[in-house]
């Protein structure tokens, strides 16, 4: 007994010294994001979502970069679980007891925000002086985003990208979207939301290769108080957007169709006891 | 740190999907490797499928379907059109088999003759579990 708490005290004093922790470490400086003519700094590039990585660019990349993130000091995107009110809750079981046969995206309908900048395929962000053009590969998206302090229209309509107005915070480019319909899930499966939703998107290129991604949601009808999450988008030099038709074959479709009729017991989660 | 690591793997990975949900349609459990010929590759979005005979140890022949990514994600995995993949190929397919169709699998990699492999679909429990 006595020898196994020796080897224990052993193991733990030999991991603690041989895993540098970060206030150990000096971080490397990290290039700095470049400017626009107007001073702003400039977002304009091809940019991926790093959780998205794994898919779009493998294992390696995905290491790489969390490599990069430790050495240049640059803190882990803060995530929380969504504060849902009781019954949006209870949808969202629902939603997730399916195995999310019932993903909006599986019937080729557009993401909505914030999903859209978390799908494993790249965004172009093209910066003008008033106003910042973002190009999504998935579902030929777009969001035209004025900057030059203007409002919402007042003809807003339900839609699933909702409507993005945007100012600056110093080198934060704060985006304001609202108007969404509620046929997109928020981020993961049966994210579900009210149109009372608003987001709030902060962009800011801490570094040339990087852009930390805070996104706040906020919709009084499911949340007991806003959700907040983060993310970093990576550059991606010599990377272009690609065409993504997502109609052209959709088999699944018919499959999912096929399992909604009488075989709930196959794809459905054991119940719970 | 650590608690909000462990978010960041758990909604990090929640976050991440692709088209459609892997879990409702594929099972996770039910993992197969299927050595045949390729007879016919559709091109198309959101995914790509390729069909394989496959022959069992007395000789029979079955045709199995395989799904993959859209064509957008397969160059990135450096799968060319009409090059990489073509019918009369032997291939070795790994990935997950469907909940109902009883020959259908969601490819998650393609070992070639000579030895060489490309990622064809994402890996099982994406979007969903």
């Amino acid at each position: 007994m006595k020898k196994q708490v020796a080897w224990l005290i052993t193991v733990i004093v030999a991991v603690s010294v041989s895993v540098p922790s970060r206030a150990q470490t000096t971080p490397t400086k990290a290039k700095p994001a470049p400017r626009a003519a107007d001073g702003k700094p400039d977002f304009s590039g091809v940019w991926i979502a790093t959780g998205a990585l794994r898919l779009m660019a493998g294992e390696a990349e995905l290491a790489a970069a969390r490599k990069a993130d430790l050495d240049e000091g640059r803190p882990a995107p803060r995530t929380e679980p969504p504060p849902y009110k009781p019954e949006a809750e209870k949808q969202r079981q629902y939603f997730l007891d399916r195995r999310g046969i019932d993903d909006p995206m599986a019937r080729c309908l557009i993401s909505g925000v914030p999903r859209i900048s978390f799908r494993p395929l790249p965004f172009q962000i093209i910066q003008m002086r008033d106003q910042m053009v973002f190009l999504y590969e998935t579902h030929h998206a777009f969001r035209i985003i004025p900057t030059d302090g203007r409002p919402h229209p007042d003809d807003i309509e339900p839609s699933y990208l909702g409507d993005s107005v945007a100012r600056w915070e110093g080198d934060t480019l704060v985006v304001d979207v609202t108007g969404f319909n509620t046929k997109t899930w928020l981020i993961g499966v049966g994210t579900v939301h009210s149109e009372k939703l608003r987001v709030t998107e902060r962009y800011t290129r801490d570094s040339y290769n990087t852009i930390r991604y805070q996104v706040t949601m906020d919709d009084p009808e499911v949340f007991t108080k806003p959700w907040n999450t983060e993310e970093i988008f990576r550059l991606r030099p010599g990377e272009r957007i690609r065409e993504y038709e997502c109609i052209e074959n959709n088999e699944d479709l018919l499959r999912i169709e096929k399992l909604l009729q009488g075989n709930e017991s196959v794809f459905k989660r054991p119940s719970n006891p | 740190m650590i608690r909000a690591l462990v978010c960041s793997i758990l909604f990090g990975t929640a976050a991440l999907s692709a088209h459609h949900s892997f879990a409702a349609q594929y099972d996770a459990d039910k993992p197969i490797t299927l050595k045949g010929t390729v007879t016919r590759i559709e091109w198309t979005n959101p995914h790509f499928h390729f069909y394989v005979d496959v022959k069992d140890e007395k000789g029979a022949v079955t045709q199995w379907a395989f799904e993959g990514y859209p064509p957008n994600m397969l160059v990135r995995q450096g799968w060319k059109k009409d090059v990489s993949l073509k019918p009369g190929m032997m291939v070795t397919v790994q990935g997950w088999r469907a909940r109902v169709e009883p020959n259908l699998v969601a490819a998650r990699e393609v070992t070639f003759a000579d030895g060489s492999k490309l990622t064809s679909g994402p890996p099982a429990g994406t979007g969903g579990n």
